[in-house]
């Protein structure tokens, strides 16, 4: 199995290489005439006025922590995909029951509003 | 120690001969997509598009290439130096190393592993911090919100994405790409596309979606936020997001036809008389003709839809694809129970 | 040594490296950073064990979903790189304590002979056709159910507490509503009237 795996090592190294060789290239061979207002962050004809981190909907991070545990619930079913015609009519019952808690907390969190944008 | 990593040298070499000749082709793909995009999507609204460097425009690509590389990385003062200025490496290396697992015909294929769709789909799942890190070290309202946007729609259509998947997985009973292609061999009503319609669609639909196409290209939104994650780079470092965008344009087009169009097989397969014609098409062939084709849509789609609304963005991932796929999963998995033809018998 | 060895002291480095820089780093965004790196290099070592599908889920789940998530939560905060760093020379002592407490719990519990070379096994190689997913599948939904169920409820708690504390109500403002849009029967909305010639 490790040796298939192999190659794949060997092109994460390459992709990462190219990434570095490509920006190296540029950095080397572009011109550097550094400048105030082009140096300065990007605003709509005035200077900016405040940092841009500001602070942020909490929409996002409900979103990100929903995605994390969809992810997870993806994560089972990859071995059950694979598995279900070993596993029986008992193994596709307990998906059954499974994606029936998901699906309750899924309408739980639609009922909610939580997937509202305006 | 060094000597045993002398041994392995030619199989190393045997290695990065075979990266080079994926990578290659991968590039040239790249530079010509967006070639045809501007091309096509100018005939589409009645213009000619580039025609001046090289016959018929055909260098265009070319000329893009040299003229990003001597214009100069602009890093802005108020920045994250490093972080800026590693962000693209994030983005272009996650959807260069995908296609390690990618099969281009029978046996041709770098990294034949047992999980080649997990694979695929966690390397996939790691492009999103390129965007979060460049949008954030550019410290400019601009990118922040387009990182923001294009995170929370990247990971959105990740999960339908990877419910589709699970589709795949049980209507083939492998994670293996080149197994997936032979089980749905027959002819092209053995196809996946059919049993799995709805998942094929909410894949497609997804595919569009990860990769920030129009008409899901709201982190870009010129006309809004200017060009979202990246406006504050020039250059290569702006090159390279280009360049990770179009790769995984095209990744996404072979997965598609891999999953669900039979890949390599030929559409004729299984009907006499057709099928002996064009056994001499190589199984290569085949496979470019279907990548061509969703690669045509995707600058189709582009030039045909408006720009979706961010709240009508994440009502169709959420409230419409993920809903599909939670009902198509179950159905899939009783056909294959039940051993319903012609496709899972 | 081996190619294989060679990988693993090389993961393993990484693995050490990235977590030391994670607990030191002052800038909260180069510790998240290193955090990933740390996910992929133990990805890795994962592999060299043979379990296929445990290490790509790792990059999958933990590099793909949750570190995300840290990475939201430390760029929008915007933390204070100052006040942090106070709080960890206060906390430093506290920390320390912990750590030894712990390791200690943990020699007690898993006693010194445990960690003797000669009990490890090494993982076997079962060749190409084995698949480890399927493997685990086949185990994880007949043997293991309980556990499977129980962490299906773990995952709908999970989602109700997201949302009961995350969630706000929708602000004073008007939304569209996509649905009622779409439902919109043209006949409501536009009546054609032949005007009557005089």
């Amino acid at each position: 199995m490790l040796q298939e795996y192999l190659p794949v090592l060997i092109f994460i190294i390459v992709g990462l290489g190219l990434g570095v060789a490509l920006l190296g290239v540029g950095s080397i061979v572009s011109p550097h005439r550094p400048d105030k207002q082009k140096n300065s962050p990007y605003e709509c004809g005035f200077g900016e006025f405040e940092s841009a981190r500001i602070p942020f909907d909490v929409r996002f991070y409900l979103v990100a922590i929903l995605f994390i545990i969809f992810d997870l619930e993806t994560a089972f079913f990859f071995p059950w995909a694979l598995a279900l015609t070993e596993i029986g009519w008992f193994g596709l019952l307990a998906m059954g029951l499974f994606l029936g808690l998901l699906v309750i907390g899924f309408i739980f969190e639609w009922k909610k509003g939580a997937l509202e944008w305006e | 120690m060094i000597m045993g990593l002398l041994e392995e040298l030619p199989a190393f070499a045997w290695i990065l001969i075979k990266i080079v000749a994926i990578l290659i082709p991968l590039l040239l793909g790249v530079a010509y997509l967006t070639f045809a995009e501007r091309k096509v999507i100018g005939y589409i609204q009645g213009r000619i598009g580039p025609n001046r460097v090289g016959f018929r425009g055909m260098l265009q690509p070319f000329a893009d290439i040299i003229k990003l590389v001597f214009k100069e990385i602009i890093i802005p003062v108020r920045s994250n130096r490093y972080l800026f200025f590693v962000a693209p490496i994030f983005t272009l290396t996650p959807a260069l190393i995908a296609w390690a697992a990618i099969p281009f015909a029978p046996n041709l294929i770098l990294a034949n592993i047992n999980a080649g769709v997990l694979y695929v789909f966690a390397m996939s799942s790691i492009a999103v911090y390129g965007i979060l890190i460049a949008g954030w070290a550019s410290n400019s309202k601009y990118a922040m919100f387009g990182a923001l946007r294009s995170a929370a729609q990247t990971i959105s259509y990740e999960i339908s994405m990877g419910f589709a998947l699970v589709g795949v997985l049980i209507a083939a009973g492998s994670m293996n790409f080149q197994d997936i292609i032979l089980a749905q061999q027959g002819s092209l009503l053995n196809w996946f596309f059919i049993p799995l319609l709805p998942l094929f669609m909410v894949f497609w639909i997804s595919g569009i979606a990860e990769t920030n196409r129009a008409p899901f290209d709201l982190a870009e939104g010129e006309s809004e936020i200017v060009a979202g994650f990246h406006v504050e780079y020039s250059g290569v470092s702006f090159a390279l997001f280009f360049l990770a965008e179009y790769a995984s344009m095209i990744l996404i087009s072979f997965l598609l036809a891999i999953l669900f169009l039979g890949g390599w097989l030929s559409p004729f397969e299984g009907i006499p008389g057709l099928d002996e014609w064009f056994a001499w098409v190589p199984g290569l062939a085949w496979m470019l003709l279907k990548v061509s084709f969703f690669l045509f849509a995707y600058l189709w789609l582009r030039a045909t839809f408006p720009r979706y609304r961010y709240d009508q963005l994440m009502r169709l991932g959420w409230k419409v694809l993920i809903p599909t796929t939670i009902v198509w999963i179950p159905v899939v998995a009783v056909l294959v129970k039940l051993n319903v033809g012609p496709w899972f018998s | 040594m081996g190619i294989i060895d060679f990988i693993f002291y090389v993961s393993a480095a990484l693995v050490l490296g990235s977590a030391t820089v994670v607990v030191t780093s002052r800038n909260p965004v180069r510790s998240a950073l290193a955090l990933v790196l740390t996910f992929l290099a133990s990805a890795s070592i994962w592999m060299l064990a043979y379990a296929e599908f445990l290490a790509l889920i790792l990059i999958l789940v933990y590099v793909g979903a949750v570190m995300t998530l840290f990475l939201f939560v430390i760029m929008m905060l915007d933390i204070d790189v100052v006040t942090t760093r106070q709080r960890f020379v206060r906390y430093a002592p506290l920390v320390i304590a912990m750590g030894v407490i712990l390791t200690g719990l943990l020699l007690l519990a898993l006693k010194p002979d445990y960690f003797v070379f000669a009990h490890l096994q090494s993982a076997v190689d079962y060749g190409l056709s084995y698949s480890n997913t399927a493997e685990l599948g086949k185990i994880l939904y007949t043997e293991y159910v309980l556990a499977f169920e129980v962490a299906a409820v773990l995952l709908l708690v999970a989602i109700i507490a997201a949302v009961s504390l995350a969630h706000r109500k929708p602000r004073d403002c008007k939304t569209q509503q996509p649905v009622a849009q779409m439902m919109v029967d043209p006949k409501q909305r536009i009546r054609l009237v032949k005007p009557e010639r005089k």
